[in-house]
């Protein structure tokens, strides 16, 4: 056997063994009574812009990619969306404090803002997640007017 | 007589009228101020001035931490950024993380006593914890 042919038998190997090696993929759940999108707080274009551009990683309804199923990048995938749902989970939402859902709108302000979110790195493969300017500013405005809402509610 | 007494009535009838139509509505009393937030009670500000102000203030050199949290503004904003702001400093408070580590290892005078951790976490949880 030629060296370059053991290189290769070797990187198949150890392709093949580590798919053996769990990678902890956030479960998916159909059943979200609580979800961002059952509340009320958001309709329209805003809400296909959140499904489509943050809910892979920040609910309970991700639409996985084959290739979060194939390590070593399914260890990536499954990465982000755990601490993406630990930092905020939209399926849980009318289950979060009222003080917490305002610092979530507050901070979705902000990391759209400054295109910090959606992660750069889902977007390399996720073109259709990409927000133009107008889509972030409609997002934007939406959180901020949500937040008053979320107030208001409280009150009531 | 009967004639100008009519007219009379028809004149001040269309007075009456003109008057209702010049008079402004009287301006609804639900005003911008109830959604500002209430001010800083003076405990908590007293710990907020010795302990935190010097990086989250309007001319903090750095500018993450003045993003994040700006005392100066923070009076002023409305009620729904103010609990927004407070939730997340109760979320650093409960974590320990601010002041942050760093800074305090060069400066452990900068450390929360538990009485002023205690004052911050007990205003920054505003209603939450209310009813319990
Ligand atoms: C590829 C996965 C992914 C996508 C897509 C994504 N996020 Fe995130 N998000 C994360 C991860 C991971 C974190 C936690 C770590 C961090 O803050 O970088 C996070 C954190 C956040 C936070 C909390 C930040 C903080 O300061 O506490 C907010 C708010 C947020 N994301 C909003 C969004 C919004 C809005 C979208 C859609 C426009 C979005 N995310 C899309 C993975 C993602
Ligand atoms: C030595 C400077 C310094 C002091 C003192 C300090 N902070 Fe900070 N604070 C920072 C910096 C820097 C950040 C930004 C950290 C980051 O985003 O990584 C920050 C971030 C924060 C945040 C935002 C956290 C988030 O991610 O949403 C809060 C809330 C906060 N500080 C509260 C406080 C409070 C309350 C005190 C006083 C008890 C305090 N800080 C004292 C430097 C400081």
């Amino acid at each position: 056997m030629k060296l370059w042919h053991k290189l290769l038998l070797g990187l198949a190997i150890i392709l093949i063994a580590i798919q053996f090696i769990p990678s902890d993929l956030p479960p998916i759940t159909t059943e979200n009574p609580a979800d961002l999108m059952g509340s009320g707080l958001v309709d329209g274009e805003v809400a296909t812009l959140l499904k489509t551009a943050c809910y892979d990683c920040h609910s309970n309804t991700p639409d996985y990619p084959w290739y979060s199923y194939v390590a070593p990048s399914s260890w990536l995938v499954a990465k982000d969306t755990r601490e993406g749902r630990e930092e905020v989970n939209f399926s849980n939402w009318e289950k979060i404090e009222m003080m917490d859902q305002l610092a979530i709108l507050d901070d979705i302000i902000s990391e759209v803002e400054e295109e910090h979110m959606p992660l750069p790195i889902y977007l390399t493969l996720h073109s259709e997640a990409k927000l133009d300017a107008s889509q972030r500013q409609l997002i934007m405005d939406w959180a901020e007017a949500a937040m008053d809402i979320v107030v208001e509610d409280e009150e009531e | 007589m009967k004639k100008s007494s009519l007219l009379l009535s028809a004149a001040f009838a269309v007075g009456l009228l003109f008057f209702q139509a010049i008079q402004k509505p009287t301006i609804e009393t639900h005003d911008e101020l109830s959604m500002d937030g209430p001010k800083l009670p003076a405990n908590v500000k007293a710990v907020v001035e010795s302990k935190c102000y010097g990086c989250h203030n309007a001319e903090a050199k750095n500018e993450k931490s003045k993003k994040k949290l700006d005392w100066d503004e923070f009076e002023a904003s409305k009620k729904s950024k103010q609990l927004a702001t407070m939730s997340k400093i109760n979320e650093v408070l409960t974590e320990d993380a601010m002041p942050p580590k760093k800074f305090l290892e060069n400066k452990p005078e900068g450390k929360l006593t538990e009485e002023e951790k205690a004052i911050l976490l007990e205003w920054s949880a505003g209603k939450k914890k209310k009813g319990e």
